[in-house]
């Protein structure tokens, strides 16, 4: 059972992890809530569908294509509608809900309200530590660790990832010295969808593909952000281990009652807060005006 | 007694037939009020009866997160509380639905504080974050005792709110207008001054000496309340209270009627509700594309007015006087009360415009 | 100038709106002078349900008034169709006022169709007040039934086409799972097999636990977990783990909704060393297997439809279909489909569009619809039984939906029912 938990909170996290790695990153820096965030996951999901179902590309070239256009309509989206808003808090979060329904009914209007699969990538599974795991599993955790090395080194040791860390911590300093902030919130923005995009190809072939399917990781990379700290890489690492944990918990603790995995862990979320107003490595809000 | 007549119709004329938003408004109200008299049919009845139980959602939806600036994500969850308490008293204990709804609404207060106080210690962004989850919350226990709350089925076989559709329209119309002019009013008041205030800058109210936790919780308290109203009424209009009620999407209606309105308006949330509520029944007619052209709308209104509708039109049809801060038609070209001139002066007009050379 | 632009903006968006107004009236216009009896399909007309409501209401209106329609008295009336689209699976009440729509702007005489619980009562009520007759095709809840036999004259219009009601969905699928265990034990040598319940979070799921637990022993069998995912759950990965830790030989199922698709799929992918059967309603569908990338192959679940000779009208129905529409028929096709029949004979038996008369008619149905014997019981619910409506039950081998269930219980085995087949890598389990 202690095997059992700790292999399926691994695989959970991870791709928990890759949700909402660029979730924080697009609030960090661009101090945006988009909740279009996983709608882009469901774009690159879809895509890669018409690509390897209809148009019949291999399935790694069909990955990549999705990832750019997807990158690329998430930065769009960025310029056309969100940044003009960017003074309206609220203006924007319903600017993105509404992106995002648009996107779930542009889905449902192309591919009808059908449930579809994405082929995995590789097929069959391992045993570790006794417990059955799908090779994609672990394709994820492989991405996932070499994405979070490359965003590290991005971030630390280059040039854009001083602009961008810089913009981070003060977008008003940051423009008098000369940094581009807006193009700065682009760049973040682009790496951000890149990075829904490829949880996209990777997770989608484990779930199921239906146009509503944003809605709830939505949910759970909110709760994993928020615990971990809005805008804190580490804390979004954190927060996924975290509810990866408390759901595969109730699951093996409380089987009766695993459909209240996603209730029990937005309720650890309330309860962190609570403790912990500004989330477990979030910065203090206190004195920001 | 003529004389008092008279004085009202002066008043009349000045603060209503003069300004254009305000005429728009008075026509809105006629337009509801007669609505009956050009169609009884039920269809329509119906549209506009939740058309105005959403109104009340959405405004008490904007006295918390427009005014005060708690922007709830959740607020899904007074309107589900309210729904599920009025629907039980009423199948359980018989009551009627004129009990039924003032005690929903009660325990959407109830559960204000409850979430409100918790709420209070988290600001801004973690705060709405909170609050989406609340309802999920909620739903998760509702599944947990089926045998009580129905579970994905709901309550229902809940008794009506009258005898007739046209009784339910006057009633639900009646309390959106009723309820919409008194949250409207208070944010009027002082304490609507204090709430403005805190969503401006919480830190100088409390240097001011004002305990903004006790406001904060008052804002919660009230919303709660007119939200509760809105969730029982909701109950015995569609006679069911089911998990629906607590949906993510049903937090976010309110948000997107009041957003296409006017944030912090009260009377743009209602005014959103009653314009796209009705639209989104037209667009019935394209059942396909029904809801992207409303997403698309929303967007696209967005974009170009992001303070929503209402501030957008007010903004055209209305001049405010440089000098004494009277608003005034957009015909006028001189102030009505002090005889200012309205005329934008041509600052940044050609005559002001700067020449900037730069060396190459 | 900042000004303009937005009037620009503001006319192109009451352009579009307008637009679609327009190409949207254009297609409601009526096509036909002659007499019409008009039936309101209701369902989510976005997704597979809805898509299946419509399907199947739109062949069996083409063969009925192809036929020469529905004759009252001395005239002939022709089916006329309005496409409902409730969008219950988002909004209760937008499903509500659909209908409401339909009934007093559209005219609609009669309402078939809709699948999610919630909306199936607002929309019962809907009708009720009006006095319309309700065929539902696609709920299973039986408090919609128990409605008519609490108050009869209000809930008197309502009917159930398909499926069977929850309670009865409940007690065939545990003649499958018996059969399951019947081949372990024959063909493994299995004497106690273990079962591992997993219900969907959803009402129906909680009287099968209820019932599953007491019952499941005095089968022979034993069980060794009851697990409760909710019915939109995606990944199902912890589940399936825990059960195989548990040593299960048999996986009983219940799931009504999404959570089907990725359950079968990781049970396939990971090889779970334990049969699955019970009812998963998103296994009945075509695009299960490309959904579950091929691994939903093996999956057993109770069905409504399988490529079998139930009476006569199924065989031409269920090919009919597939070749209309390149899709197996699911229980909300054949559900609008047989409604728009039974309602035909009932209206030709009244001898009048009044309803109340054709309400007493309805009772009176006894007729071969596409899945068995119809015949109302006094709830108006579908009865079930040897010689009615029996259900059937539904595998999945080498990509193909193939009929394994009754084989032979109670004396019935429909033509064209195949061997139940274990999947290869149980048996290699415990060989």
């Amino acid at each position: 059972m202690l095997a059992n938990i700790f292999v399926n909170t691994l695989i959970h996290a991870s791709v928990y992890a890759l949700l909402a790695l660029g979730f924080s990153l697009t609030f960090g820096v661009a101090r945006i809530i988009n909740l279009t965030h996983t709608a882009f996951y469901m774009l690159a999901a879809y895509l890669i569908f018409t690509f390897v179902g209809t148009l019949g590309l291999n399935s790694a070239l069909a990955i990549l294509l999705s990832i750019v256009l997807v990158t690329i309509i998430g930065m769009l989206s960025y310029k056309v509608i969100i940044e003009p808003l960017h003074e309206h808090d609220t203006t924007v979060l319903i600017v993105t809900i509404a992106l995002a329904l648009a996107f779930q009914e542009v889905m449902l209007i192309l591919f009808g309200g059908h449930f579809r699969g994405v082929p995995s990538l590789v097929k069959g599974f391992v045993t570790f530590l006794g417990v059955r795991v799908t090779n994609q599993y672990l394709v994820v955790i492989a991405v996932l660790s070499v994405i979070l090395v490359l965003v590290w080194l991005l971030l630390l040791k280059t040039r854009l990832g001083l602009a961008i860390r810089v913009t981070a911590q003060d977008r008003e300093v940051a423009n008098l010295m000369g940094i581009n902030v807006s193009l700065m919130s682009m760049v973040t923005m682009g790496l951000a969808t890149m990075l829904a995009a490829t949880a996209g190809a990777l997770v989608a072939p484990i779930f199921i593909l239906e146009p509503r399917m944003w809605l709830q990781p939505l949910t759970i990379v909110l709760a994993i952000v928020v615990l971990g700290g809005l805008g804190s890489l580490k804390g979004s690492v954190y927060g996924a281990i975290i509810i990866a944990l408390v759901e595969t918990l109730v699951v093996f603790l409380v089987p009766m009652g695993s459909f209240l995995r996603g209730a029990v862990s937005l309720a650890i979320m309330i309860i962190i807060l609570i403790i912990r107003p500004e989330g477990l490595f979030g910065v203090s809000f206190e004195g920001e005006r | 007694m003529t004389g008092y007549l008279y004085h009202l119709y002066q008043a009349f004329k000045e603060e209503i037939l003069f300004l254009p938003s305000r005429l728009i408004a008075l026509v809105g109200i006629i337009a509801l009020v007669l609505l009956p008299l050009f169609s009884q049919s039920p269809y329509t009845l119906k549209v506009f009866t939740l058309a105005s139980i959403f109104a009340i959602l959405a405004a008490s939806w904007d006295l918390l997160s427009g005014f005060v600036g708690q922007l709830n994500l959740g607020h899904a969850l007074f309107f589900g509380v309210a729904a599920y308490t009025s629907a039980l008293l009423n199948l359980h204990y018989g009551l009627s639905p004129w009990m039924t709804i003032p005690l929903g609404a009660l325990m959407a207060v109830v559960t204000g504080m409850l979430v409100g106080i918790p709420a209070l210690r988290l600001r801004g962004q973690y705060l709405s974050l909170a609050t989406l989850a609340f309802p999920l919350i909620l739903t998760g226990i509702i599944y947990v005792f089926p045998d009580f709350t129905g579970g994905e089925l709901g309550v229902s076989g809940l008794s009506r709110l009258s005898n007739s559709r046209l009784a339910d329209y006057y009633i639900t119309v009646g309390l959106a207008l009723g309820l919409g002019f008194l949250m409207w009013k208070i944010t009027d008041s002082k304490i609507g001054l204090i709430f403005h205030a805190i969503r401006e800058d919480e830190i100088a109210v409390r240097a001011a000496g004002i305990n903004t936790t006790k406001y904060k919780l008052l804002a919660f308290a009230f919303s709660g309340f007119f939200a509760g109203i809105s969730g029982g009424l909701y109950a015995h209009v569609m006679r069911l209270a089911g998990p629906s009620t607590l949906d993510v999407f049903m937090s976010f209606q309110p948000i997107i009627w009041t957003a296409f309105g006017g944030i912090a308006t009260i009377y743009g949330a209602i005014i959103g509700v009653y314009l796209l509520y009705p639209f989104m029944e037209v667009l019935r007619i394209v059942p396909e594309y029904r809801m992207l052209i409303f997403a698309v709308i929303i967007i696209l209104v967005l974009r170009i007015m992001p303070q929503g509708l209402s501030p957008w039109v007010i903004e055209r049809i209305q001049k405010e006087c440089p000098r004494c801060k009277r608003h005034n038609a957009f015909t006028r070209k001189t102030c009505k009360a002090c005889g200012t001139s309205l005329e934008k002066p041509s600052l940044g007009g050609d005559s002001f415009k700067l020449e900037v050379k730069t060396s190459e | 100038m900042k000004q303009k632009k937005g009037l620009v903006w503001i006319a192109l968006i009451l352009l579009l709106a307008f637009a679609a107004a327009g190409c949207g009236s254009s297609g409601e216009e009526p096509t036909a002078k002659e007499e019409v009896i008009r039936v309101a399909v209701a369902g989510p007309m976005a997704f597979v349900q809805g898509e299946h409501h419509w399907m199947g209401a739109e062949m069996a209106a083409q063969e009925i008034n192809d036929a020469g329609g529905i004759k009252v008295g001395d005239k002939n009336y022709k089916y006329e169709l309005i496409k409902v689209d409730t969008n219950e699976l988002m909004s209760v009440s937008d499903a509500a006022t659909a209908v409401e729509r339909a009934i007093t702007e559209q005219k609609a005489d009669f309402i078939t169709g809709t699948i999610r619980t919630e909306a199936a009562l607002a929309i019962q009520d809907v009708a009720m007040d009006y006095k319309k007759i309700f065929m539902v095709a696609g709920a299973s809840f039986i408090g919609l039934a128990d409605k008519v036999e609490e108050d009869y004259e209000r809930y008197k219009y309502w009917f159930r086409i398909s499926p069977i009601n929850g309670n009865l969905l409940a007690q065939t699928s545990l003649l499958l799972l018996q059969d399951v265990s019947k081949v372990l034990r024959e063909d493994l040598n299995i004497e106690t097999p273990k079962v591992a319940l997993v219900f969907e979070k959803a009402q129906a799921g909680d009287a099968l636990a209820a019932a599953a637990q007491q019952v499941v022993p005095s089968f022979g069998m034993e069980v060794v977990g009851l697990w409760r995912p909710s019915p939109t759950a995606t990944d199902l990965t912890a589940e399936l783990t825990a059960i195989q830790d548990s040593g299960a030989h048999i996986i009983y199922t219940y799931f009504s909704a999404a959570s089907g698709v990725p359950y079968a799929k990781q049970w396939g992918e990971l090889q779970i060393p334990a049969v699955s059967v019970g009812i998963n309603v998103e296994a009945q569908a075509q695009g299960f297997m490309a959904a579950t990338d091929g691994r939903g192959n093996y999956e057993y679940t109770l069905n409504t439809y399988g490529p079998v000779e139930i009476t006569d009208k199924t065989l031409p129905f269920y090919n009919e279909f597939i070749k209309r529409n390149g899709e197996y028929p699911t229980y909300n096709a054949g559900g609008t489909y047989d409604s728009l029949y039974i309602l035909k004979e009932a209206i030709e038996r009244a001898g009048t569009l009044d309803q109340d008369a054709i309400v007493v008619e309805m009772e009176k149905t006894d007729m071969d619809s596409t899945i068995g014997r119809f015949v109302f019981d006094e709830k108006h619910d579908v009865t079930w039984g040897p010689g009615y409506v029996t259900a059937v039950g539904t595998q999945w081998q080498d990509g193909k939906l193939v009929c394994t269930w009754p084989n032979g219980w109670q004396g019935i085995t429909y033509p064209g029912t195949v061997e139940y087949k274990l999947p290869p890598w149980v048996v290699e389990a415990y060989k």
